[in-house]
């Protein structure tokens, strides 16, 4: 600097005062958004998915949580965009706000969501995430939380409950290997599989499935030859299918979304049978799939829901999504496991926070409990939660047919009740499924 | 009187800054614990990180890539010695900061070959590379990454109470920024200057340019892990997801928009980018044409960034005001 | 000073020696199991319909890399909006051939041509006025593609989609042995990027454009000197590179499947083979794109069981590997 300034004391004081006006102002505004404990309205912030492979869920998800609030706390529907909100939702007095939040099936999304909801939002229990690999980031995150409840959404990696074990985070669907309970069976003894190769996306969802199967089909006395792991985000699946051996009965098919439909077409163009020589992951089995037409006759997977079940339960429930939410084609929305469960989610909230009349002091140490103690009854079958607040659920074995007017529907072939996490002890918390175990 | 309106103006510059330095002193006490981490915290650590991008640039005329995956491997380091091996936080640390070392040292070895845009290039493959080793890698958990990684006990929880975090973070720029400033005025730093400006005319003098490069390179490494190990304090979590391409743009951007020429830049870009990466979620989904719209409007009309553009207003207001601007310093304008 | 040379001058032999062992083992070694000799059982079907995945891949690769190797020879402008106008060129095919039920080959035309348009306008408003500015360059065409593939997501949604081939290329084709079906469209592809190697290279070697752009290719500043106006040789140069960028878009589009991050991967796909081949190369690009798709494509298969994930760090491996021997790549020059 080539000047000099002539500063006098009185000029250096108001310097200084200037500073300290400065910070005190800053000091006014700054300190916002401290989330209030909840006297008054209920803030529910739902999580789910709106990029990558999955963003194909993401009406799903949204629509089966928000109808959860319309059904039964008295909300009305602000439109049928994912995102469009639920007015006038209340449970005991308290009224509901709800907020989304997406990632894109990534850990460090999904807890920059979950952070920017719980921290920044201020809601007061979060419904999600979606994907495997983001409900271990999440349950890991509501440890240093332990003043807000955690819901899981979809996300169905088996260590979130089974490792990780977070007071407070609760996950009323199960974990991706119960969603496979009775269709290890079915291989062995209907379709009379012996030797079988995995083919799934590379994380920790799709092999807590596998390991679901291999539970059962392997001590049956079945033999996986070969596991094809590819990562996230690969649109070319042409060559994953080449590599599949020749000689094997069939495969188990492990993809969410668009891979799923991406594998599907190039098997049938290759002139593969899809109904007798692949099974599907629960993912797998789901309406977004139907692009791929008539080949998917005959499929059939392992799923928390039943999907195309006639029994009232199941079929009220349905009808009345329909009827909020119409999909076309029509079912399409109802008949997927990412509704279901988010309804379900949503639902265990709703029946928490009336046993406790909206009572979230203390910490909510009393919803808490609550929801520990809830036995649910779902479209989907009772749900009651294990002592790592897992549930014990009913699964299904699933099949697509073709419905009366033409059109691909599902059908419940199989029910398996009573299935918990540790599938009777195989199990447990050092047991983290990966890509090459459990071992066959 | 044209004097005193000059020297009212100086006044008024430093008083500014003595108010925004106090604020910075004072941000755990003066806002949320949500602004204090998600804004203050991450803001330092990019800044750091963003800071081994503009030390590469403006002190050896090279723009590398590879920042982001060089403070990725220093998180995984730190992540997988902790979490897994239960090592104590801050030897993980120092390890991490080695092996970081040790990996630029290779990258440097293969890159230091080659200039400008075609070291861009490679230092993006080699941050596509690490990416693609850090998604496959069981060892390091592929996809799912690490979790429930804890900071030491001295920092605290970043999220139930970040001050400790945040002036760590603060510690760490104060002493990165200071060690990049004496690194220019050292023999070494002046034979950077001569690799940026005149490569072969250092060469005919005998200095060995592609070692020269690859020690700078290996200089914005450290500083890079700096970046990295805080920054997996600060998330407990560490994912590939986290060091992906869209992430090591994010970090070019941040230079860019903070001033590629100037030091200071890193975190002012790093603030920029946090605040709207924080804030604008809540009114618009398309947060990346925003980041990339301000990019190209400060690639396309300041070069210098943000902090060029305060510089050029400083400059211009003490003309008005009568001071006569040296000339050396106009043509420079690039010095961290 | 000879003793340096000559110590270089070993080194390179060296690792030419090198390398040319790798690639002697590993054909062996892909011989060995796809033929099944020495006692293993050989797969041969499998490696013929690999080795045909390879080649339709190494086919797109090369459209989609010509174009970018064209616009940085000349330009000196690396394109990194290169890969954002591919998947623009794919789902503005899509939304043609989807919503209006336009022909097929002319939706591929007219999304080509409009992508050529879009990189036209590009080069004339964000990177005339800048030449010689090759950071200034790439940083603005970052910006570009970070701003494209934003706004690609509302207009075109988050999900992947892919083109539907037209018909009597939708299916598949029986191959002459072993009874494999092969699906038709890959195959077109494989052509489609034959006649366009033979077009450019024609073009390239016997016309008088193509002439020109040799020799701004090698030197700029005469050419424009000689009085050739280069600002026209430019524009129509990004055009052409552009338009093969679309053209690429779509038939990836139609062959793989079109989804936000497929411009980053397809940019990667046209640094790597641009790299390896070397800038400003033709034939380069043919080479890079044959390696990548063969690397890509049998690494899945042939690297022993356990290591098949690592089969994309083998293809930037390649990469890291050519540059290490040749900084300018196989056939560059700088």
């Amino acid at each position: 600097m080539a000047s000099r300034t002539v500063v006098g004391s009185g000029r250096r004081a108001s310097a200084w005062a200037v500073c300290v006006a400065l910070g005190v102002t800053l000091a006014a505004c700054g300190t916002g958004s401290t989330p209030s404990p909840s006297a008054g309205p209920i803030k529910i912030g739902i999580l789910s998915i709106c990029g990558g492979p999955f963003a194909t869920f993401e009406q799903e998800t949204f629509s089966g949580a928000k109808y959860a609030l319309i059904q039964n706390a008295g909300g009305k529907s602000l439109g049928t965009g994912p995102e469009d909100g639920v007015s006038g939702a209340t449970v005991s007095g308290h009224p509901i706000q709800i907020s989304f939040g997406c990632s894109d099936a990534s850990p460090d999304k999904a807890l920059a969501e979950a952070r920017r909801l719980i921290q920044n939002v201020g809601v007061d229990v979060l419904l999600g995430p979606l994907s495997g690999d983001e409900g271990i980031a999440v349950a890991n995150y509501a440890k240093q939380q332990p003043n807000k409840t955690f819901v899981n959404g979809t996300s169905a990696a088996q260590q979130t409950t089974l490792s990780v074990k977070a007071p407070n985070f609760f996950r009323f669907g199960g974990d991706g290997a119960q969603w496979m309970a009775g269709l290890g069976k079915y291989a062995y003894q209907t379709l009379m599989w012996r030797n079988v190769a995995i083919l799934g996306e590379d994380y920790s969802y799709p092999w807590t499935q596998a390991a679901g199967f291999i539970g059962e089909f392997c001590p049956a006395g079945g033999k996986i030859s070969k596991r094809i792991w590819i990562p996230l985000g690969t649109t070319d699946w042409a060559s994953a299918v080449a590599q599949l051996p020749s000689n094997i009965d069939g495969f188990l098919l492990l993809t969410g979304g668009t891979d799923t439909v991406a594998v599907e077409k190039e098997y049938a163009t290759r002139g593969g049978n899809l109904a007798t020589h692949m099974l599907g992951g629960s993912s797998v089995m789901d309406p977004t799939s139907f692009t791929v037409g008539q080949p998917l006759k005959g499929l059939a997977g392992g799923s928390p829901v039943p999907l195309g079940s006639t029994d009232s339960a199941w079929t009220s429930y349905a009808d009345g999504l329909e009827a909020v939410y119409p999909a076309t084609p029509k079912g399409s929305l109802a008949g997927s496991l990412f509704t279901a469960l988010y309804y379900d989610g949503m639902n265990a909230i709703l029946q928490g926070l009336k046993q406790v009349n909206g009572d979230l002091s203390g910490n909510q140490a009393k919803f808490q409990q609550a929801l520990s103690g809830l036995s649910l009854s779902t479209p989907n079958g009772p749900i009651k939660l294990d002592a790592n607040r897992n549930a014990i659920i009913t699964n299904y074995i699933v099949q697509i047919v073709s419905q009366a007017d033409g059109s691909l529907g599902f059908k419940t072939i199989q029910t398996v009740p009573n299935v918990d996490e540790t599938f009777g002890g195989v199990f447990g918390p050092a047991s983290a499924p990966s890509r090459d175990s459990p071992t066959c | 009187m044209r004097i005193g309106r000059l020297s009212g103006w100086l006044l008024l510059k430093r008083a500014a800054l003595a108010g925004v330095l106090l604020v910075i002193l004072l941000v755990p006490q003066l806002f949320s614990a949500f602004v204090a981490s998600s804004i203050g915290v991450q803001a330092l650590v990019l800044g750091i990180a963003a800071a081994s991008i503009i030390f590469l640039n403006s002190a050896v005329g090279m723009v590398s890539l590879a920042q982001t995956a060089l403070y990725g491997i220093a998180a995984y380091t730190t992540a997988k010695l902790a979490v897994v091996q239960g090592v104590d936080p801050w030897v993980a640390a120092m390890a991490a900061v080695g092996v970081t070392v040790v990996v630029a040292l290779l990258f440097g070895a293969i890159a230091s070959r080659s200039e400008g845009i075609y070291f861009l290039m490679i230092t993006l493959a080699s941050a596509v590379i690490t990416y693609y080793f850090f998604s496959q890698v069981t060892a390091f958990g592929s996809h799912e990454g690490i979790n429930a990684v804890e900071p030491p006990r001295l920092l605290g929880k970043p999220f139930v109470d970040p001050t400790g975090m945040y002036y760590a973070a603060l510690i760490c720029s104060v002493i990165i920024y200071v060690l990049i400033r004496y690194l220019r005025r050292t023999p070494f730093g002046y034979a950077l200057q001569g690799v940026r400006d005149e490569p072969v005319r250092m060469r005919a003098l005998g200095f060995n340019v592609p070692l020269l490069r690859t020690s700078a390179f290996v200089v914005g490494a450290f500083i890079a892990s700096i970046a990295g190990v805080l920054l997996v304090w600060y998330n407990s979590n560490i994912s590939p997801g986290a060091i992906d391409l869209t992430r090591t743009i994010d970090l070019l951007t941040i230079a860019v928009i903070g001033g590629l020429g100037r030091l200071e830049g890193a975190w002012i870009g790093a603030l920029l980018f946090t605040v709207v990466q924080t804030y604008s979620p809540a009114y618009t989904d398309r947060f990346e044409t925003l980041i990339g719209l301000i990019f190209l409007a400060v690639v396309l009309a300041s070069p210098g960034g943000i902090a060029g553009i305060a510089r050029s207003l400083d400059r211009f207001i003490r003309r008005r005001l009568g001071e006569s601007v040296d000339a050396p310093a106009l043509a420079s304008g690039r010095q961290p | 000073m000879t003793l340096r040379r000559l110590r270089t001058e070993i080194a390179r032999r060296l690792a030419g020696g090198l390398a040319l062992v790798v690639l002697v083992f590993v054909i062996a070694w892909v011989m060995v199991r796809a033929f099944g000799l020495f006692g293993t059982t050989g797969n041969l079907p499998q490696f013929i319909v690999v080795t045909l995945n390879g080649l339709t891949l190494a086919g797109l690769y090369f459209i989609v890399a010509s174009g970018f190797t064209l616009i940085f020879g000349l330009m000196r402008v690396v394109n990194m909006a290169h890969g954002s106008l591919y998947l623009l060129g794919g789902y503005l095919a899509w939304r043609m051939v989807q919503h209006r039920a336009l022909n097929y080959w002319v939706a591929l035309l007219l999304a080509a041509l409009a992508i050529g348009v879009v990189g036209l306008v590009m080069q004339q408003v964000f990177l005339r006025w800048n030449q010689g500015q090759d950071l200034r360059q790439a940083l603005i065409t970052i910006a570009l593609s970070v701003i494209l593939a934003d706004q690609m997501i509302p207009y075109f949604g988050a999900s992947a989609v892919s083109i539907g081939a037209p018909d009597g290329l939708a299916g598949s084709v029986r191959l002459a042995v072993y009874d494999i079906q092969y699906p038709t469209f890959r195959l077109v592809v494989l052509g489609l990027a034959t006649l366009i190697g033979i077009a450019l290279w024609y073009g390239i070697r016997h016309t008088r454009f193509g002439m020109i752009i040799r020799a701004g290719v090698d030197d700029r500043a005469m050419t424009s000197a000689l009085g050739v106006n280069v600002q026209v040789v430019f524009a129509v140069t990004f055009f052409i590179g552009a338009f093969l960028a679309g053209l690429g878009g779509v038939l990836g589009g139609t062959m793989i499947a079109l989804a936000p991050g497929q411009d980053a991967a397809f940019l990667l796909s046209s640094l790597v083979v641009v790299i390896v081949g070397g800038m400003g190369s033709l034939g380069g690009a043919l080479v890079g794109a044959l390696a990548l798709g063969f690397v890509d494509q049998l690494s899945g298969i042939y690297l022993p069981a356990g290591y098949t994930n690592y089969s994309i760090l083998l293809t930037f491996a390649l990469l890291v590997f050519v540059l290490a021997m040749r900084p300018t790549g196989l056939f560059g020059r700088r």
